[in-house]
């Protein structure tokens, strides 16, 4: 027996000795949590009520969120149609409308999930039921070099990485805590869908549904493979211990509930909208500007954005596509949804119909899939980013997810073009 | 036997308590000392973590973390 053991040792026994003058214990009858968790926690029940439970949450956070976002989104929209009837001057009606209107609408849409995300989460924790979901899938999770933990925050990736990325706070331990931050972005978020559902629509007719799943699974499979890699590259060891207290269930208080909503919305706002509305204006100048070439904004093929998507070019030219993919993923960087509407735009065409007879063109099935490859991976958009900075602290690890995604997409997407000419 | 080795519903005396400092010293700082009386409660769906009973609480522990722990079978 070493110090540290006697230390222990002797102060549970004084612990002991305290209780036996001063406490009486009778046996105690199964308490009410003792009868849920007998339901809860049951080899066989356990798993498929905990998946109906964060269905459940993941309905709650992003189903009766999107309404709010949408009515934010429509609420700047007309702002911003207002804003440019009444400003005389071109630039400053652009600026005011299209910058910083648009630029508030695109953050703005991410408080309704955040604070329903942060709701659903505060009533999990509240409950007592959020050890319990570690407990349930600690086993799954530590396999991929993640945490019983991380479990959560890893499914909230689906409906939108931002909330999600601010989710890892619940867990205590940090190197646990870091790599789950840094493989979230795999997960892919509602904002791919449209991407995904443009590209498969035109390429893979009577297969969607296949086309599509697979860029899930190819986002699972890459956050597990990252996950153990950044873990043996930078961490060392093992996750950290589950020695953690099950605690009794209890009531959650509304009080509680709000607040913690309303902290994370505040700390969105503060640090993360910030970074993000300057990156709104940046990319809004780089989209109409120079002015007189571009027509106001009017034609993208002039703009410096249209610039870096030739400056792109000879990088991923390898892989099939020219510059006006290029130019798509620079937009899709701001939010991917993007990318369908700026493809929309450089091929002069509107309805999605007409944008994928439009790309049929220059691509081909699997260049169509690897972009949809490069789209789940290639960078978090900016919100996410922004996020990112925030709850890593050290830029060296946002380095990291960059560096990473970037070159894994890359490598992804040639894979994927490799074997479709193998195929083709 | 260890501790990982308790069945459903057994009872323990926690008899030494190994693992590396880090560890230890969590172990230690939960209750999990000498002469502690333990309970093994429930796997979880998928036969681990383990949860336990000690002290009027309940606790999860990996299986690689309960096997650090000594225990005596108590009757």
């Amino acid at each position: 027996m070493d110090f540290v053991d006697a230390i222990a040792s002797a102060r549970y026994e004084l612990i002991g000795r305290i209780l036996g003058k001063s406490v009486e214990r009778t046996s105690r009858p199964k308490s009410f949590s003792d009868i849920v968790d007998i339901v809860l926690l049951d080899k066989y029940l356990g798993i498929p009520i905990f998946l109906t439970l964060m269905w459940t949450v993941f309905q709650f956070a992003f189903s009766i969120s999107a309404p709010f976002s949408t009515a934010i989104d429509i609420l700047f929209s007309s702002g911003s149609e207002w804003s440019k009837t009444i400003i005389q001057n071109e630039v400053l009606a652009s600026l005011i409308g299209d910058g910083i209107f648009g630029g508030l609408g695109f953050i703005l849409v991410f408080l309704p999930p955040i604070a329903f995300v942060f709701i659903a989460l505060a009533i999990l924790e509240d409950t007592g039921y959020l050890p319990r979901a570690a407990f349930v899938m600690d086993r799954a999770m530590t396999k991929v070099g993640l945490h019983g933990k991380s479990f959560i925050p890893m499914l909230l990736g689906f409906g939108c990485n931002v909330p999600a990325i601010m989710g890892c706070r619940t867990i205590e331990n940090e190197a646990d805590r870091k790599i789950t931050i840094m493989v979230n972005p795999l997960m892919s978020c509602s904002a791919r869908l449209p991407v995904y559902v443009l590209f498969a629509g035109a390429f893979f007719a009577g297969y969607e549904g296949f086309a599509i799943t697979s860029m899930y699974l190819l986002g699972i499979v890459l956050a597990a493979i990252m996950a153990t890699v950044i873990r043996k590259l930078f961490f060392g060891g093992e996750p950290s211990p589950l020695l953690m207290e099950i605690p009794d269930y209890s009531m959650p208080t509304l009080k509680n509930i709000l607040t913690s909503a309303w902290i994370r919305v505040k700390i969105f706002l503060k640090k993360a909208a910030t970074i993000l509305f300057a990156g709104a204006i940046i990319i809004w100048f780089l989209s109409v500007f120079p002015w007189d070439a571009t027509n106001g904004g009017e034609i993208l093929e002039n703009s410096y954005a249209a610039s870096i998507g030739h400056a792109i070019e000879p990088v991923i030219a390898p892989l099939g596509f020219d510059w006006k993919a290029g130019v798509a993923l620079f937009t899709g960087f701001v939010a991917k949804e993007l990318v369908v509407g700026t493809l929309g735009i450089l091929y002069g065409v509107e309805s999605e119909e007409a944008i994928a007879e439009a790309i049929a063109v220059d691509f081909n099935p699997a260049t169509a899939l690897a972009l949809m490859a490069i789209t789940l991976i290639y960078l978090p958009c900016l919100a996410a980013l922004g996020v990112l900075v925030r709850e890593l602290g050290e830029l060296k690890w946002v380095g990291l997810v960059i560096a990473y995604e970037l070159l894994l997409a890359y490598i992804v997407a040639a894979i994927i073009v490799a074997i479709g000419g193998v195929i083709l | 036997m260890k501790l990982s080795e308790l069945r459903d519903g057994e009872k323990g005396l926690i008899i030494e308590v190994r693992g590396n400092s880090a560890l230890k010293n969590r172990l230690l700082s939960m209750g999990i000392v000498r002469g502690a009386e333990i309970k093994m409660v429930r796997n979880a769906p998928l036969k681990d973590p383990i949860e336990f009973e000690l002290k009027g609480y309940f606790l999860s522990l990996r299986r690689s973390e309960a096997e650090n722990v000594i225990v005596e079978v108590k009757e």
